[in-house]
């Protein structure tokens, strides 16, 4: 399909999507709704394949626009990167859409919801499409509503949902005023809204200093980036799952998009700019991974999981503009492309995690793992896609995950430090912090997948689940969602050359060559990776193991054994295995200055009798500390403004009337002048 | 009309209006402020009608006409008659402060003196030299407005202030189209009714219109 058509059929399609809600019965209106949003996903990706072979096309929207002078008309024009975005967004979208058909119940598949998700879906589209200032900050602010609405969807259900929003609304619209601000500098600059223009002019200097820490403050709050990542921890629990793979799949992937469209508009600046970004997303990554490894809510995790990752990708982004100034070209490509690779596998298991703790709560009604256990038995599917997913979020061969963070190293590894001493002290240093956030990664999803479907049930929920209260069978569509996100995270892996291919070439950097069928390699760095080699290396190890168990299974067969005395040898109990919470506890002692936790323990002993302990109640909570000591300060200083604007507000017509006096002497003085 | 008549006719005129703006400002007794309105409509509408006859303007005379009826004559009325139906204690108003109205008076009417330059231009008319006193006459109003308690004192502050911008717009064009004046006057007309329906109601519910006892903020 030719550029503009592609353009203008999802155009069309989004106009099918958000009106097929208000158009269909009640029974039939999920699956007739979802199955619109996700041929406008797939919509979305047939433009992006479009637009990264070179032919995204030009469509200018009839838009009304007040004359002004320095105002370029509306236009959709994705670029080849774009159009890598595009994909991402249209295929979280479609798969969540489609995951959503079984799923999305009760507010959730409201009239209102399905319009919402299709406009946040086309919102989501148009803004790596968007080729001018104006029509991208539409089609910010559309996605931005369009999933606020989202987030709502169950605020009758739990009052949690509101506050939620609250702060997704508030965070939402700073990172748009500060974009505002950004792209106001950038085209008083140009003289002119489009981006061509504004690239053209190559701005320098302060002003696109002050235009480069606006926009990527106003985009780091999107992606989540630490410590403008409150609203993801809130937000991403309280909306539908469906909406929460898609927002943390796709939409914080935006934010990411614009930092690379900030850096593509303007001329290399100095260098703190790179090790600015390095520094954001190093502090993102760690925090972000901290704070999932001790947290016990399954989305919430998965939450902070989503700034872990955007973090490594802005120390990607980070790398590669330090590199690039220090004239190691060569490598920092090798950044750039461990960025997009990053990107694309950080949607692909984040899809799959997200539709996975959907399909849990769906199933059980829990999302607190320290109430969850034993769903592999019951659950299969489910199991194996999160365990993919999981698998891709540790960055295990072969998956898509590993593949990204193992290109990440080799840019820190060959990055040259010698010429620069900022560059020689902060790659191992970043380096350091990648491995850290690797490994803490480890641990918190071998705890999440471990304990969610290995562990025995800890609540009657877990154990009987598709008979919890309110809870649903699966539908065929949540498992074709389930399977194809998780195969997806292990395909991307094995497609580790095409894909590194393509998206270097997307984002107009060499370096990166094709090995076999599916093998890559960095000429410039020298490295070389196939996945087939890597996979039949595995299955050398693997099969012996599982050859020699086989044949003892046959001469030996298990025989289930109770022994008569139990000393501590028989079957454990759900009580005495680990709880997420346990799981996670020498971490927080570890780090527990940065946690904060608060811990409360109750020991209950029978009446007269203080020696003996008849029960013992644990309680532990953990805050997010940059929450505590950075936001909550300026909420209560507004709301001390608040209280002192009541001195001009307090109800007094007098008083009123005096203002408006005062206010009319005032404008007889300055007349009169 | 000779020129010299016309020129006193309006100083005579602008002048009762300065002079009743003030004394309101300067009486406690609610009733005597809206007494006076019977006399500063009157001036307003001798105002109008000098204007008219001036400058030979015959539909302004017609609009002397309503303004007599309004403004001197059913306005005033109804005020009396809301402050008999809610029976304002004493007639007096206990916002009133006739010392410091008085010296506000005097510098709200230099203000507008001096403000007003720039609308009088370089060489006057004798209608526009009495701009002054049209813009002192909506000072003075909002003042009243601002500084009365009880509500029918604040509805003569608003008829002062009324009465202030008809005059200003006579005074500085001849008068606006009829229509437009016929709209102003019937708005006011309005708020009047409204409000004093409203002011029943409040006396009926809780006794009283006094303002400092009625500022408690609801959602």
């Amino acid at each position: 399909m030719s550029g503009p058509g592609a353009l203008l059929a999802v155009l069309a399609l989004a106009g099918v999507a958000i009106a097929v809600p208000w158009l269909t019965p009640d029974r039939l209106r999920s699956p007739l709704s979802g199955g619109a949003s996700a041929l406008l996903g797939l919509g979305g990706v047939a433009a992006g394949v479009a637009a990264m072979g070179g032919a995204g096309g030009v469509l200018t929207l009839p838009l009304v626009v007040p004359a002004t002078a320095g105002l370029d008309p509306v236009t959709l024009a994705p670029t080849p990167l774009g159009g890598v975005f595009l994909v991402v967004a249209g295929g979280v979208g479609a798969l969540a859409a489609f995951f959503g058909i079984g799923y999305a119940h009760g507010p959730a598949a409201s009239r209102t919801a399905w319009s919402a998700y299709a406009a946040f879906l086309l919102g989501m589209l148009l803004v790596p499409a968007a080729a001018d200032v104006l029509s991208f900050l539409l089609a910010w602010e559309l996605m931005a509503v369009a999933s606020t609405v989202l987030v709502l969807a169950d605020h009758a259900v739990r009052p949690t949902v509101r506050s939620a929003t609250l702060w997704y609304a508030v965070m939402t619209h700073l990172s748009f005023l500060l974009l505002l601000a950004g792209f106001a500098v950038l085209a008083a600059g140009a003289g002119g809204t489009a981006f061509e223009r504004i690239a053209a002019a190559q701005a320098s200097g302060p002003a696109a200093s002050v235009a480069f820490v606006l926009l990527v403050l106003g985009f780091g709050t999107k992606a989540g980036l630490v410590p403008l990542h409150v609203w993801l921890p809130r937000a991403h629990p309280e909306a539908p799952s469906h909406v929460s793979a898609a927002m943390s799949a796709a939409m914080v992937k935006m934010g990411v998009y614009g930092i690379l469209l900030t850096l593509g508009l303007l001329a290399p600046g100095p260098q703190w700019w790179g090790f600015g970004l390095l520094v954001l997303g190093c502090a993102s990554a760690l925090y972000g991974v901290l704070q999932a490894a001790v947290n016990s809510d399954l989305k919430r995790l998965l939450a902070y999981s989503t700034s872990e990752n955007v973090g490594l990708i802005v120390t990607a982004l980070g790398v590669g503009v330090l590199l690039g100034d220090a004239g190691q070209r060569r490598v920092a490509e090798v950044a750039i492309v461990a960025a997009l690779l990053l990107v694309v596998s950080h949607a692909a298991f984040k899809t799959a995690l997200f539709l996975g703790a959907g399909s849990i709560l769906h199933v059980t009604g829990e999302r607190d793992l320290d109430r969850l256990g034993g769903l592999v038995h019951t659950h299969p599917f489910t199991a194996i896609s999160f365990g993919l997913g999981a698998m891709g979020a540790t960055a295990l061969p072969i998956t898509s995950g590993f593949v990204a963070e193992w290109v990440l190293l080799q840019a820190l590894v060959h990055g040259d430090g010698r010429a620069d001493r900022l560059i020689a002290v902060t790659l191992p240093l970043a380096m350091g912090v990648v491995a850290l956030t690797v490994g803490l990664g480890l641990l918190t999803f071998v705890k999440a997948w471990a304990i969610a479907f290995l562990a025995r049930p800890r609540s009657e929920r877990a154990a009987n689940p598709d008979h919890a209260q309110g809870s649903h069978d699966h539908s065929i569509t949540m498992i074709a969602g389930l399977v194809v996100s998780g195969a997806l995270v292990v395909a991307l892996g094995f497609a580790a050359g095409p894909l590194s291919v393509e998206l270097a070439r997307a984002a107009g950097v060499g370096g990166v060559e094709r090995v076999g069928l599916l093998g890559v390699a960095f000429p410039a760095v020298g490295v070389l990776l196939e996945p087939a080699a890597l996979t039949l290396l595995a299955l050398a190890i693997a099969v012996p193991f599982a050859a020699y168990n086989a044949v003892l299974r046959v001469r030996r067969p298990r025989r289930d054994t109770e022994l008569p005395w139990g000393c501590g040898g028989v079957r454990t109990s759900p009580r005495m295995e680990y709880t997420a919470t346990s799981y996670a506890e020498p971490l927080v002692r570890i780090f527990g200055a940065s946690l904060d936790p608060t811990r409360q323990l109750t020991v209950e002993h029978p009446e007269g009798n203080p020696l003996l302990v008849s029960r013992v109640t644990f309680s532990q909570r953990l805050v997010d500390v940059i929450e505590q000591r950075a936001y909550l300060p300026v909420k209560r200083a507004v709301l001390r403004l608040g209280d002192a604007a009541r001195l001009v507000q307090n109800g007094s017509i007098h008083r009123y009337l005096a203002f408006s006096f005062v206010a009319l002497l005032l404008v007889l003085a300055v007349v009169s002048l | 009309m000779s020129h010299d008549l016309a020129a006193q006719l309006i100083a005579l005129t602008t002048g009762l209006l300065l002079l009743t703006a003030v004394q309101q400002l300067w009486l406690r007794s609610v009733l005597g402020s809206v007494a006076l309105l019977v006399v500063q409509g009157a001036a307003l509408a001798g105002l109008v009608a000098t204007i008219a006859v001036a400058e030979q303007e015959w539909e302004a005379l017609a609009m002397a006409v309503v303004i007599l009826a309004l403004k001197a004559g059913f306005l005033p009325w109804a005020l009396a008659r809301t402050a008999t139906l809610t029976r304002v204690h004493d007639g007096l108003d206990p916002g009133a402060r006739p010392a410091s109205g008085l010296l506000l008076a005097v510098l709200l009417t230099t203000v507008a003196y001096v403000v007003s330059q720039p609308l009088i231009g370089p060489n006057p008319t004798d209608a526009a030299r009495a701009v002054p006193v049209g813009i002192a006459l909506v000072l003075l109003g909002f003042l009243i407005l601002l500084t009365r308690h009880i509500a029918v004192s604040q509805l003569v502050g608003f008829l002062v202030l009324d009465n202030g911008i008809a005059a200003t717009g006579f005074l500085v064009s001849g008068g606006l189209p009829l229509t437009t004046e016929i709209g102003v006057l019937f708005d006011v007309l309005l708020v009047v009714l409204i409000l004093r329906v409203l002011t029943v109601r409040m006396v009926r519910l809780t006794g009283g219109t006094s303002l400092p006892e009625l500022r408690e903020l609801r959602d």
